[in-house]
This record gives C-alpha cells, structure tokens and sequence, in this order.
C-alpha cells in the first residue's frame, strides 16, 4: 500500500481508531444506533480516503482539488457541518419536547394537588370575593 | 361589567418580595377578577406567597420564562372556561386600576388582543434613551410586518381573548413574547389594539430583561420577527 504522506496514513488510522470508538459506545449503549450510523458512514468515508490512494486521487481529480490532503478536509468539514445542523435540529425538537412536558406536568401537578385537597370546584377564586 | 370569566395571570419567577405588592393590590383595586399565577420555575418562595392568599398556584418544574408561563396560563384558563386572559406583570409595574381601560375593547369585541402602552398618551413614563431607541425599532418592525401601530412591544400588560388563547396554548413563539408574538397574532388574523396605561418601576426583585441581555434582545428579537414572516401562517 502506498501513501501519499505521512498525514494521509494518520487520517487513515483515526478513521479507523473513530469508527472503532463508535461501535464501542453503541455497545455500550452510551450513543443511540441512530447517531452511529452518520458517524460510521463519515469515518469509513475517511478511512477509505486514506487508505486507497488511487480512490483519493480520482475523487480529488473529479473535484478539481488541487491538493489530495484538502480532499479529506473537504469530507471531514462537510460532515461536521451537517452533524452539527443535525443535532442543532434534534435539540430544538427536544427543547419543544421538553417545554411542552414541563408545562404539562405543572397543570397535571395542580390537578392531583387540588383533588388530593378534596376541591374539586371549577374556577380559581380571588380572595377578594365571587365572581359575577 | 361582568367580570367573572376573565382570568389575570400573574407570570412569576423568583418573586416572592414584589408578589405580594402585587396580589394585594389586585385584591384591593380588582376584587372581582379571578387570579392565577404561574410560578415559573422559582427557587424562593413565590408560590408559598400566593398560596396564602388562596390563590392557585401552577409551578413549572424549571425555569421556562415569561413566553412558557404565559402558555401555561392560556391553557389553563381555556381549560377552565374562561373567555379573557389578562397577562400582568408580578413585579409591580402595572397597576390593576387599569384592568378596565385595557379589558373594554376586548370585552366589547372591537379586538382580540390589547396591549397596555406606556406610549399611547403622554403617561409621565420616560424610559432610558436605549429603551426608546429599542421601542422606536420594533414599532417599525411591527408596522412594516402588518401595517399597524404598535407602539410598545414591551409591554406585558396584555388581554387576549379566548380565540387567542386557543390558539397560543398550543402554537406560540415562546421565546419571543415581544415584537414576535404580536407580529405573528395580527398574521393569524387576530385584531390588536393599544391602549394607554401608566407603568410604574418595579417593586424589587430582577426584571426579566436584565441589563446583560440588553444588546442580545434587539438582535435575537428582530431576528425572530423576520423568521416569524417566513414561517407559514397556521
């Protein structure tokens, strides 16, 4: 096998050394199957880039890169910004998620404390007086 | 005036010196309205205040601010029947004396949504010069966004009626209850209007808008109103 640089054979051996990481945690079950598999397709991505040079000499051909090192930058930075978009877009779900249950369970929390005080009456009441 | 299906909801978070000013007054001045307030998230002893006065208490777990609070009420109040939500501040700047002033245009239908200003009339209320600055901003936003006056945004002295309340207790920029919200109301459709109110500084406690934030507010609230008009209406 044949390397371009010493760098293409590191970014070889991360790849792998991250993908291997990855498999552990789901094993683990530290990070859910879901994730895995974007971190999984990345990191055999890269992998493949440094370890076939012919592949990564065609592809950065194909994108007119000058420079096969920036081939693998350009992958590893795309994949980074879309995981980050990815989790940016599961966290504002999860925030919804979370608000709308805290909200719920404050009404809910209401409810038992009023039943469990044996009012079961309708509406609020200032102390102040009845309402019209 | 029959006032027995309007609810004032009081959004409190750590407020256990102002809120009591607060609920006496509105016991004195407003004896006849029914009080909710939504504890949100406090860690001292606003819900204990409240309560002994025997007025309900809903207390979010965590922190979820004015936006959250206030949606937590709108459901309740929907829930319990009532045709009116008045959002009213708990640290003491509004003034309960004007619950009439700012419930006759929504109780006499001529709008869904009114909003007690500190601009609308000379009121004696003269803010900081970056307040106005802010104000004289979102007014524009708002104008340019919908075609009408709001002149103050800010404000939280606020009615809404029980269409309003329908639908923001399930759909609502709850991060953004300024300029945001008012801006995606009148895009549903909903009727706002300003009415003039005298404002008073706070009783004690932290305001919501603390001064740290005061940069980040115009910025992440201009931002949010234009987001507001590429979202789809519904």
């Amino acid at each position: 096998m044949e390397f371009l640089s010493r760098t293409q054979l590191i970014t070889a051996l991360a790849a792998v050394a991250l993908a291997l990481y990855v498999l552990d945690l789901v094993r683990r079950r530290r990070l859910s199957e879901e994730y895995s598999f974007l971190w999984v397709a990345a990191s055999v991505l890269i992998a493949v880039l440094g370890f076939s040079t012919p592949v990564l000499k065609a592809i950065t051909r194909a994108l007119g890169i000058m420079y096969e090192g920036s081939t693998v930058f350009f992958f590893g930075l795309a994949f980074a910004t879309v995981m980050l978009l990815h989790v940016s877009i599961k966290l504002s779900r999860l925030g919804q998620e979370n608000h709308a249950l805290t909200r719920e369970l404050a009404l809910v929390r209401f409810d038992l404390e009023r039943l469990r005080s044996g009012g079961g009456d309708a509406g609020p009441r200032n102390d102040g007086g009845g309402a019209a | 005036m029959s006032t027995g299906r309007v609810l004032v909801i009081v959004p409190a978070h750590n407020e256990e010196e102002s809120l009591p000013v607060t609920l006496d007054e509105l016991a004195r001045k407003a004896p006849d309205f029914d009080v909710l307030v939504v504890d949100d998230g406090s860690r001292d002893g606003t819900a204990e205040v409240a309560r002994a006065r025997g007025i309900p208490v809903i207390s979010h777990a965590v922190n979820l601010g004015v936006g959250g609070a206030l949606q937590t009420g709108f459901r309740w109040a929907v829930r319990s029947g009532y045709a009116i939500g008045v959002q009213l501040d708990a640290d003491g700047q509004h003034d309960p004396g004007f619950l009439p002033v700012l419930l006759a245009p929504v109780l006499s239908g001529a709008c869904d949504v009114s909003i007690g200003s500190r601009y609308v009339s000379r009121s004696g209320y003269r803010a900081p010069l970056a307040r106005r600055m802010g104000m004289l901003l979102f007014s524009t936003v708002f104008r340019v966004a919908v075609g009408q006056r709001i002149t103050d945004t800010t404000s939280g002295y606020r009615a809404y009626d029980r269409a309003v309340m329908e639908v923001c207790q399930h759909e609502f920029p709850k991060d953004f209850p300024d300029a945001p919200l008012l801006i995606d109301l009148a895009r549903r459709g909903f009727r706002l209007t300003e009415v003039p109110v005298e404002m008073r500084a706070r009783e004690a406690g932290r305001s919501f808008y603390t001064l740290g934030k005061s940069l980040y507010y115009p910025y992440k609230n201009l931002l949010a109103s234009l987001m507001v008009l590429l979202k789809r209406p519904g």
